[in-house]
């Protein structure tokens, strides 16, 4: 049986590479078919902000790719709604289904997989 | 069922620490490194915090990072450790969440 794994992403897609390399993680370990989990936290919620436009930057675009995380079997997708409220973001106005979860629900997430990863 | 929470970050230079005290869980543990020993500076709202965690909350620290920094007037609550104990602690606990 394979163990399961929590990835827990907390920076901006502009922050550097952290956003990037978590997806790359969920994306290789779903392609594993591992059984995933992501969990967006802190500024990692801003990665859910609908219409970004990385070009702008002249950056790969992050939030595109997040689409493609059920397409390889990554469908545990998690946001922390006191990261959402804090950063005035609607949980109904977000780029990807993501089940929403208060503080209490986030340490119960956690304790249900075999590794928990932050990055 | 619990997590054994390892931070190396300043808290005073992001808030990883702020976030990480609020998802711990009643069993889990925080383990100091680097320069998250900064966290046991007397008189800083990070220190405070650390004491005021619930006391089925475990804290360690990596004894050479908290010696080298000169930090004097630890918590009471604080259980130094060599790297031997650190590899303990990860097998002792049911998962580690590095915050990398």
């Amino acid at each position: 049986m394979a163990r399961s794994m929590l990835i827990i992403t907390r920076q901006s897609p502009w922050s550097g590479p952290s956003a990037r390399e978590a997806l790359d993680i969920a994306l290789a370990g779903g392609a594993f078919e591992l059984p995933l989990g992501i969990l967006f936290l802190d500024d990692g919620v801003f990665q859910l902000v609908q219409a970004q436009q990385a070009g702008q930057l002249q950056q790969k675009d992050v939030t595109a790719n997040l689409q493609a995380l059920p397409m390889f079997g990554v469908e545990s997708l998690y946001a922390a709604q006191r990261s959402l409220q804090e950063r005035g973001l609607d949980q109904n106005a977000l780029s990807l289904p993501v089940e929403v979860l208060d503080d209490t629900a986030l340490r119960a997430l956690i304790n249900r997989y075999d590794h928990v990863i932050t990055l | 069922m619990a997590t054994l929470h390892l931070l190396s970050h300043s808290p005073f230079a992001d808030s990883r620490l702020a976030s990480c005290l609020q998802l711990l869980a009643a069993e889990d543990a925080l383990l100091l490194s680097g320069d998250a020993v900064y966290a046991l500076q007397a008189g800083t709202a990070q220190r405070q915090a650390l004491e005021l965690m619930p006391g089925s909350i475990a804290l360690f620290a990596l004894e050479e990072d908290v010696v080298a920094r000169g930090l004097a007037a630890l918590p009471e609550r604080l259980q130094a450790i060599d790297y031997a104990g650190f590899v303990e602690l990860c097998c002792r606990y049911d998962r580690t969440n590095a915050w990398l």
